[in-house]
């Protein structure tokens, strides 16, 4: 069987041009959100109104720009759900350790020692991770009332080269 | 000892083909996971991670269904061979580095899958594909 290489490498790539068109379109939302910097599956780049966010059972989605928005106003404690060593490791500057699995301890004396109403933010290593959202359901389970998600964690925040800090786990 | 031959070459390629279309449906069904395993290799930007997780399982699909129905089969095994050595490569780098991650060849998430465990396997994989891309009659 003889091969004609010039039609079989034409062939592989419309094979990848064929591919990239079909994931691309089915995944648009997905990717036009990640690319925006909004919160990944969200659809929406407007911050949620208060009153929404005051009757809410689960923490709300934000994107990386309202997060850099409300970093750079100091206007929201930010708080990493991951594990310390992750922690350690890099994590947004200012942010708060409160690792998902030591978050019984440690809700208590935080609810203590912060108004109810402070905006936070919780996040973790971004994609699927689910820590932040657990964790962010037990804070307004605390009684927490401002409490958002920041889907695309430290991996996006790090990646836009926003300030990040070490060490101090 | 011929109708052999075109047998085992058919029934390795169909095999080939069913194990890159479950490759890519899992992948398919959850993107966000899939660029989650694609970061962990450390190599692409935040919005690079989604954009192959996007299209990556896609090139697997349409491979596999090439191999599956025998259609433009080899460029289909071609490119399979292509996937694998990148992948090979990919999981080398990763020894190399000392990175201790799932490869995010199959399943994401749950029980971690060894660079050597999945070294071995694309290389199974590769040589699979090297037969078929052979042996099948475009």
């Amino acid at each position: 069987m003889k091969s004609d290489p010039k039609r079989l490498a034409a062939e592989m790539a419309i094979i990848v041009v064929v591919a990239a068109i079909i994931g691309i379109t089915w995944n648009y939302r997905l990717l036009a959100d990640v690319f925006q910097g909004r919160a990944v599956g969200a659809g929406t780049s407007d911050p949620p109104p208060a009153a929404t966010v005051a009757s809410a059972p689960i923490p709300l989605p934000l994107g990386l720009m309202q997060v850099k928005e409300l970093f750079d106003r100091n206007e929201a404690l930010i708080i990493d759900a991951r594990d310390r060593d992750s922690y350690g490791a890099g994590h947004i500057r200012g942010a708060v350790l409160l690792p998902l699995g030591e978050a019984d301890q440690l809700i208590p004396p935080l609810a203590a020692n912060t108004p109810k109403d402070r905006f936070l933010i919780v996040y973790c290593n971004g994609y699927d991770c689910h820590d932040s959202r657990a964790l962010g359901e037990k804070l307004i389970r605390a009684g927490f009332g401002q409490v958002f998600v920041f889907e695309g964690g430290f991996p996006e925040w790090r990646d836009a080269g926003y300030p990040v800090a070490r060490g101090g786990a | 000892m011929d109708a052999v031959k075109r047998h085992l070459t058919a029934l390795l390629r169909v095999a080939l083909g069913v194990v890159f279309l479950y490759a890519a449906v899992i992948k398919i069904a959850n993107p966000p996971a899939f660029a989650g395993n694609v970061a962990a290799y450390q190599l692409l930007p935040y919005a690079g991670n989604y954009l192959v997780a996007a299209i990556l399982p896609w090139i697997e699909a349409i491979c596999g269904l090439l191999l599956v129905t025998g259609w433009r089969a080899r460029s289909a095994a071609a490119l399979v061979a292509v996937m694998n050595i990148l992948f090979i490569v990919l999981l080398i780098s990763t020894v190399a580095r000392g990175l201790d991650i799932d490869c995010g060849c199959f399943r994401q998430g749950g029980e971690k899958t060894s660079a050597w465990t999945a070294i071995f396997r694309d290389i199974m994989l590769l040589v699979a594909a090297v037969f078929v891309f052979r042996k099948t009659k475009q």
